[in-house]
Parts: C-alpha cells; structure tokens; sequence
C-alpha cells in the first residue's frame, strides 16, 4: 500500500517568492487551516490570552521579550482563522472582506514562528485550556512555507531533502560514508539486503560527523542479534517537511521509510536519535495512510536498547559516575519515551541526578523544531542555552547526557560558544561502548572526527571508548 | 492593623463609649416607688424627661441583650441627625469647599506652573514598579473611582444631585450606589491591604525629606533630591494607608452594625468614614494630577513599569543612584535576570 | 408593554434564543467540520489522557508551582470564576428567575452573607485580571479587544446586579437584564465561548498525549 492519494494537494512553495502579494497571501491562510480539524478549532476557540504559555517558553523566559509568547506567534494566523472560520465567517463572505494582513506583516513573524519556536509543547502543559500550541505552530509552518516565508537556510535544506533523497546527499553519497565508516572502525553495516526484520535510519548529522555513533550502534545491534539493514534509498530518518512546513514532502519522506520497510518484509523500523523523526514516524506516519500503521513497528533506537535491558538481553559495565539527562522534548514530553533512557542509564551504573525541572516539565534544548538549522536563530538559542546551563550546573553532576541528536548538536554549539566546562555526550554512544558483547571490538579510527569541543576529561574517556568501544 | 487602629479612634473619641456608661448607671434613677396620690411618683414630668434625655433606661424590656436595650432615648442621635441634615452639617459644607479648593489650587498650580518636565530623555528606560505593584495600584485605583463616586453621591447627592435629577432618579442613584458601595468594600480593604505590603519598602521618612521640604518639593522650580518615593508620596502613601484603613474598620462596623457596634458607634463610623473619605479623595486629586498631566513622564512608571533615566535623575536622583549602582553589579553576576526583575 | 416588560419578555427571549442557539451552532461546527486524520496506534489510553488533561488542568502545571505570575493567574482566575457561578447559580434573585423562566424547580438560594461573600471574590479576582491586562506588557501584546470587551460586559453585569440587590427599582432590574441579554448576544461570538471549549481544548490535548504514553 502507498500512500494515501485522497489527501489534498497543497498550493505549490513559492521558490523564488514571485507570486503577487495578494496570492501568497491566500496561500498562507489557506495553508494554515488546511489541516484543522477539531482539535485545532476548539484550540483556537479556548485561549483566553491569560499569558501563561509565556512562562513556559525558553525563548520569553531567556530573553524578557514580550513578543516570544507563544500564543502571539502564531497571532497573523488567528486573524486569518477568524475570518475564514470565525463566528462571523459567512457574513465576511457576503461583505467581501479580506484579511487585513500585508505579507510584510507576516513576513515580520517568521523569526517568530521559525527561529523562536522549537515545537517543545512546553507551553500545551502550561496552559490552562490546554491549548497545544506547539501543535499550532506546526500548522502556521504550513502557512509560512506555502508563502515562500522561511529562512533562507532552512529553505535550502528543504531544497536538499526534496533533489538530493537527503540534506546528506544521495543515495551514493550514502553507500560511499557507510563502506568508509565500516572500513574506518571495522565493524559490519548491513546495507541495501533485500529482505530484513528490522530498517535501520539514520540522520544527517550522524552520517557527516557521529562515524563512531553508526558504529556503535551497529555493533548493538549486531550484539542484540537483530536481522537488520540499511537502504541506500530510504536512510533519512530526519523530515525537514515536518520542519518546514512542506506537507507534501513530509508526507514523502515518511511513506518512503514506511514503504521502504514493507517492502523489505521487515517488522520494524528503528528511528535514530533524533527527536522530531520520532514524531513525524511514530506518531504522524498514520496520517498518510489513513490508517495506522500496524504491520510495522515504529521504534526508537533508545526504546530498543531500554527493552534489552530489560529483558537481560543487554548489559553494561558500570561508568559509575554521576550523570544529569537533558529530556529530548520530542522523544520525553510529546514522545512518552520518558523512562527509557533513564533505563538505559541504570543500566550503566550511573548515579542519576535530574534537573529542575526534567523530564516532562524538561526545558527545550533551542535548537530542535529546525531552528539549528537556521543558523540566524543562533544568537536567541544561545540567550536560552543559559536556562539549561543553570540547570545543569544546579546538579552538580559529573556527565551531561541525552538521546537527541540535535540536542546534542545544539548543546554542543551553545557549550563551545559558551565556555561551559561540561560537555554533552550521547546516551547511545555510552552504551556502545560500555556494552559488555563477544561482538569484535571497534578499531581505533585513523582520524578522529571531532567532536567535543572541551573534554573535562579527555584522557580516561577517550582511552576507554578506544580500547573497549 | 485594623484592630489596632479600631481601638486608636474609640480611644480618640470616648464620648460614645463614655455616653453609653452613663446611661446604665442612670437606669436606677427612675424606679416604680409610688408617689403622693394622684401622681405617678415623686419625680416631675421635666426631670423624668430630663433623665431620659441622658439616656437613662425605663420599662422597656433589657432582656433583648443588646448594650442599649433600656436606652428611650439616644441623645447622640440629635447631635448625629444635625450632621446628616445637609442644611446644617459642617461635613457636607466644609467637605464640599474643601474638595473644590483642592480642584480650584490645582487648576491654578496648573495655569502658573505648567507641566513639570525633566527636559530632554536620555532614552535609557529603569524599572521603577514591578508588575505585581503595577496591578495592585490600579487595582486599588479602579475600586477607590468605584467607591469614591458611590459615596460622595451618598455624602453630597441630597444637596447637590437630588435638586438636579429629582427625587425618583436620586433614590435609583442612591440606592444603587449604597448596594455598590457596600459590596465593594470588602474589595477596597483588600485590596489597600496588598497595597500596603507592596509599596512599604521606601516609604519610611529619611533625611533626605527635610531637604526635598526645603527646597519646596520642585515644585516652584530647581531641583528636589529624593530617594525612592518623595516627602509628598510618602505623604500619600502614609494617608492612603491611614484614612483607607479608618475607611475600611469604619465601613466594616456599619457594613455588620448588629455584631460589630452600637448605635453609637455606628454614629461615630459614620463621620470618622466621611471625614476620611474626604481627605483621601482630596489627596488624591492631587496625587492624580501629578501622575498624569502634572509630571511628565511618571504616568509610564505605572503602566509599563518603566521610566526614563532623565525622569528618575530629576525626580528621584538618590534612588536612580541606587538602582544604576545595583543593576551594574547585578548583571554582572547573573546574565539572565529572572522573569521577576526583567519583565518587560 | 413598558420597557421592562420588554426587557423580561421578548427581548429575554430573543437574547436567550440567540445564546442557545449559536452557542450550540458553532460548538458544532468547532466539534464536526475540519479535516480527521487517522491516528497512530497507540501506546497508551488515549480516553484516559484525555480525562487526565481535564482534571489535571484544573491545578497549576507542577513546573510553574514557583512561579509568583503563574499563582496571581490561578488564584485572581479561580476566584473570579468560582464567585461568578456562585452568584449566577445561587443569589437568591436569580434563583428566583431561574424557577420563573427556565425550569420549574427551584433550588436553595445562597444566604445574603454568601451572596456577598461570593461577590468579593469575584470582583476582586476580575479586576485585578482585567487591570494586568493593561500593566502586563506580555498580556497587553496577545489581548484582543475581544479579551477587554469581554471582561467589561462580564464586569458591567456583574456591577448592574449588585447596584440592583436592593430590589427595590425597575430601572436598575431593568438595567441588569439588558446588559445580561447583550452579554447573552455577544457570548457565542466571543472569547466567552471557552466557557464550553475548555473540557474539549483538554481533552484532545490530552487524547494525543495519552496516545504517545505520555501526558498533558
């Protein structure tokens, strides 16, 4: 089965931001309600503007700007909402009215909906009518890109994603990093097998700078025993349609693993460390199918490994340090995968020490939702970075860790532009290399790809992922 | 703080408490002994009025319970009519003057002195209420209109409103204005308590108030230094605080007269109440002037919680000092001021 | 007809008329238009998540609990609504109007004190809300005339009833039950309408969470 054909066919991007005004401007309203149903309508009924959605968000908290409210983000589209759907809908019909909106005026929201929001649903639990903004602010993407309204960078990763298969590159890019990653730490990546239980993804940033992560997740699953593949034609994991606001390619980019998987006769698909191809996979995939998806499971590379521990099947030596976790908001408040890393870190001995808050209540890392990816946003992200500093400072504990890759990737930048003196490391990355398996160890690269800006401890560590990873 | 205040103004005016004293001791003088024949006991109808008069007790039943249960008569309710009568009250003659010198000074403070400016802006904005202060004021603001309005329809409306409008639409503004009046009340003491705890810090009197006082406020020209708030908002604030809070004790007695006062009591509420209201409506007459068309620039302060520098320096130079010399410190600390500080 | 038998006949009904049925119309089309989509399997209950998001939302959300603005929104809101149905529901006028115009059965009307008690709650907590409304900068920015007309028409009926407790002038029962029927009128068109969105709102926030196994 492919996917759905039914769904309606959105007004085509406009590229090159060439057509009239007036045009684009109907795009983006009608891009924005496209999609309503009647969540989305009763959230659009509910708000009472009593302004707590603003102390949840990082981006008000860090910086004090009044226009960072998160229900003010999406504002030019609740007018267009009122008009189009509104309670005097019918009579504006009759009147011939308009929106009041210019497209410079939308044009000013932009930063707001695209490099101030991550999508982290922090304000939907703030909320007393629990109102999902975050869930809006997607909707409202929609709106902005079929306007030709999003930042440049984003629009050429769009670009990327839709000519090349992936922002990573095509699918021979693909096949030459993972023979070079399976020579560089001799380790065996099972790529393009015509049949496999499991489909395994990956993301961008794992395949340009994390070679160690692939392998060290291969080597789990190899040691899990898992009959598994990759495929040069369905690798990315990541759905910068999602990101964007381009339905068309995010229904694309979903159909493609989901098919990809059926096609292969395999029962599951794993999602790599990245938090937003969690929802788009797991909990959006539905959508293009109308219907769920019920003969492919939809897994999380760190569900995977917490249900090994679990059931004896994975076991760890102990780091025996402390440890605090940085809660992907994708994956722990609007992805329910809250207890499996915590698992995970057990598993490894550590001494758990959470943040205030965490988990559910866990602040956004900035950089998620595509706005690491719009590298104009950096200034803001590293403004909210300070919340997550204090937090992690509070705990006084000896490791940072996470199961994002684009908290990593975001920690990561905001650490080396901050000074910060305890760098982020990633949960997976722990557990391959502190996994006690009869699987080959990994040799040691020639050339290491950097990618801790400042170790606490580079000796002990490295020379431990080294000799045992 | 209410009841300590309570007992200031029963300690300040006994003549009820005292009245009421007298009066049970007077009860024995009249007794049922009989008299010559013919008479109806050995005291002339002059004294037995006389007695009555003063408050003395007769054959109505005492066993009601109530402090005044065997008082004929109430001889302080003559003195408390005469200052209800709008003919003859001082309250309402000397209140109704002194109201319209307060309007008629500021109008002429307005035509010979214009309005007050710190001269050019620098630009820089400080923060000068926190949100919760900002709320509170207008929230005690919005109910002092409400209540101030209601009450002195209730104070001035017989000589002033009912001539105009007639007596069928007086009785609905009346009767309409008591209902508010007396369910806003509560509101207003609430309120002005929450006022009061928020705006203490920096209303203590200082040094710094002589030297203001010497040099006229500013308000004759040349420059008056000051801390957080001057001599004259300290004034307010201590008045607001002061008359608002005999308002309140005041208005809660003839809210509950049956558990909280005698009749007497009620009497002296009631010019204690409208003596208070019309001192604090008169201040702040001013205390509005000043803070929109008087002074430029201190109306912000409230809205958005900000001010200019330029505007601090001129007004409030030591407290612009202070706040210049911790934010400094402050942001070199903590990069990030929490929500509480930065706000805006 | 005298303008207050107008006032509690044609035009109550009319008001009234107006208020039911475009308040179920559009809870209707918010409820019953719009786009389905289908929807992941499942990882948790999604009817318990929405019955937790329901309930849940009636307490501040833990991560706010020290959070001074969050408390000043609850306890302001909590205060101003509790007060307000008090008064609707139990002063003893309406009681009495309730039995006369809507359905037969009285119920026990509140003591004067609770009256007044109820109404200090109330207008404290509207107030003080509508008044950061304007000092609040993050406030002032999202609220629409909606939010101020709103809060003023609630405010002018609620300050009309009180004027009329005495119950003893037409004009002033008069003037509570106009500005009621223009509250009626405008209700269904307005930010009002949360007064019926909100268990929804909730609840499919939190059908979503539950489905994901995790919560809202």
């Amino acid at each position: 089965m492919t996917h759905d054909t039914s769904f309606p066919k959105h007004r085509s991007f406009d590229k090159h931001r060439s057509l009239p005004d007036e045009v684009r401007l109907e795009n983006a309203m009608a891009g924005f309600v496209a999609e309503f149903g009647p969540a989305a309508q009763t959230w659009m009924n509910a708000c009472v503007r009593c302004g707590l959605c603003a102390e949840a968000c990082h981006f008000h908290l860090a910086t004090g700007d009044a226009k960072y409210i998160p229900i003010h983000k999406i504002k030019p589209f609740e007018d267009a909402y009122s008009l189009t759907h509104g309670p005097f809908s019918w009579l504006n019909g009759l009147l011939g009215r308009k929106p009041k909106l210019t497209i410079e005026e939308l044009g000013e929201w932009e930063e707001l909906i695209y490099d101030s929001c991550n999508m982290c649903g922090r304000c939907t639990l703030a909320c007393p009518m629990g109102i999902d903004i975050a869930e809006l602010v997607k909707e409202a993407r929609r709106g902005m890109y079929a306007a030709g309204l999003l930042p440049d960078r984003l629009a050429r990763i769009v670009g990327n994603a839709e000519k090349q298969h992936s922002p990573f590159g095509t699918p021979e890019d693909f096949r030459r990093t993972i023979r070079k990653i399976e020579k560089e730490y001799g380790v065996s990546l099972p790529l393009d097998r015509e049949k496999a239980d499991v489909l395994m993804t990956l993301t961008p940033e794992e395949l340009e700078n994390r070679h160690l992560g692939v392998a060290g997740m291969a080597r789990v699953l190899h040691h899990l025993g898992l009959d598994w593949t990759l495929c040069s034609d369905a690798f990315e994991a990541t759905n910068f349609g999602y990101l964007s606001g381009n339905m068309e390619l995010q229904g694309e980019l979903t159909v493609r693993l989901i098919d990809k998987a059926r096609q292969i006769g395999a029962r599951m698909l794993i999602v790599p460390e990245c938090g937003h191809a969690w929802g788009a996979t797991r909990w959006e995939a539905a959508k293009w199918y109308g219907e769920p998806v019920n003969d492919i499971e939809v897994r999380h590379i760190v569900e995977v490994l917490a249900d090994a521990v679990e059931e004896g099947r994975l076991k760890c030596r102990p780091v025996g340090e402390s440890v605090t976790f940085h809660d992907p908001c994708q994956q722990i408040r609007r992805g329910g995968l809250e207890e499996k890393p915590r698992i995970l870190m057990r598993a490894l001995g550590m001494e758990l020490r959470e943040m205030d808050p965490h988990g559910t209540e866990g602040f956004c890392c900035g950089g998620g939702g595509g706005v690491l990816a719009n590298d104009r946003a950096a200034p803001l992200r590293l403004k909210a970075f300070e919340i997550k500093k204090r937090a992690v400072e509070a705990t006084g504990a000896d490791r940072f860790v996470t199961s994002c890759n684009i908290c990593e990737m975001t920690l990561e930048r905001d650490i080396t532009a901050t000074g910060f003196e305890k760098p982020i490391e990633s949960l997976i990355d722990l557990i391959g290399t502190h996994m006690i398996t009869d699987q080959p160890p990994l040799k040691a690269p020639g050339r290491r790809t950097a990618r801790k800006p400042a170790e606490r401890k580079p000796a002990g560590r490295k020379a431990s992922a080294r000799k045992k990873g | 703080m209410r009841i300590v205040l309570f007992a200031v103004l029963l300690g300040l005016f006994p003549g009820g408490v005292t009245g009421l004293l007298q009066a049970q001791e007077n009860t024995a003088i009249i007794s049922a002994e009989p008299g010559p024949p013919n008479t109806l006991g050995t005291r002339s109808d002059t004294e037995i009025w006389h007695d009555l008069r003063l408050g003395a007790g007769g054959l109505v039943n005492p066993s009601t319970g109530s402090p005044e249960g065997g008082v004929l008569i109430n001889s302080e309710g003559w003195e408390w009519s005469k200052l209800r009568n709008p003919e003859t009250s001082p309250v309402i003659r000397y209140g109704s003057w002194g109201l319209l010198g307060v309007l008629g000074a500021l109008v002429l403070f307005f035509l010979v002195r214009g309005r007050i400016d710190h001269g050019a802006d620098t630009g820089r904005r400080i923060l000068r209420f926190r949100l919760d202060q900002r709320v509170i004021h207008w929230s005690v603001a919005c109910v002092f209109v409400l209540m101030g309005l209601t009450g002195l329809a209730i104070l001035f409306g017989r000589p002033f409103i009912l001539p105009l409008i007639g007596k069928e639409a007086h009785s609905v503004l009346l009767t309409a204005s008591m209902q508010a009046h007396n369910l806003f009340g509560p509101v207003f003491a609430l309120f002005l308590l929450a006022l009061f705890v928020k705006f203490l810090r920096g209303n203590f009197p200082a040094w710094v108030d002589v030297k203001w006082l010497l040099k006229g406020g500013g308000f004759f020209g040349g420059h008056a230094p000051a801390g957080r708030y001057n001599l004259g908002e300290k004034a307010w604030f201590w008045t607001a605080v002061l008359a608002g809070g005999a308002l309140s004790v005041t208005g809660f007695i003839m809210l509950f007269p049956d558990y909280l006062a005698t009749r007497d009591t009620i009497h002296l509420s009631e010019l204690v109440h409208a003596i208070a209201a019309l001192v604090m409506i008169g201040f702040s007459l001013g205390h509005i002037y000043l803070g929109t068309i008087g002074t430029r620039g201190t109306l912000g302060g409230m809205v958005d919680g900000h001010v200019d520098e330029a505007w601090a320096q001129a007004h409030h130079d030591q407290w612009l000092a202070e706040e210049l010399g911790r934010s400094d410190s402050e942001t070199a600390a903590d990069p990030i001021p929490d929500a509480e500080v930065q706000e805006a | 007809m005298s303008l207050i038998e107008i006032l509690e006949g044609p035009l109550w009904k009319a008001s009234a008329t107006i208020f039911v049925v475009f308040a179920a119309f559009r809870l209707m089309m918010i409820l019953f238009t719009g786009r389905r989509h289908a929807r992941a399997r499942p990882a948790g209950s999604p009817a318990a998540g929405a019955l937790r998001a329901i309930l849940g939302h009636f307490l501040p959300w833990r991560a706010l609990l020290k959070n001074g603005k969050a408390w000043f929104v609850i306890l302001a809101g909590y205060a101003f609504h509790v007060g307000l149905f008090v008064l609707l529901l139990f002063a003893a006028p309406h009681v009495e109007f309730i039995r006369e115009k809507i359905v037969g059965l009285p119920w026990e009307p509140i003591p004067r004190w609770g009256f007044i008690v109820a109404a200090q709650f109330s207008f404290a907590g509207l107030i003080a809300l509508w008044v950061r409304r304007f000092v609040d900068p993050v406030v002032r920015l999202i609220s629409r005339p909606d939010d101020h007309i709103a809060a003023g028409l609630t405010f002018a009926v609620m300050l009309s009833g009180c004027m009329a407790l005495g119950e003893q002038s037409t004009f002033l029962r008069g003037l509570h039950l106009g500005l009621v029927e223009l509250w009626l009128v405008y209700f269904p068109f307005s930010s009002l309408m949360h007064t019926f969105t909100w268990p929804f709102s909730r609840g499919f926030t939190g059908a979503m969470a539950g489905r994901r196994g995790t919560r809202a």
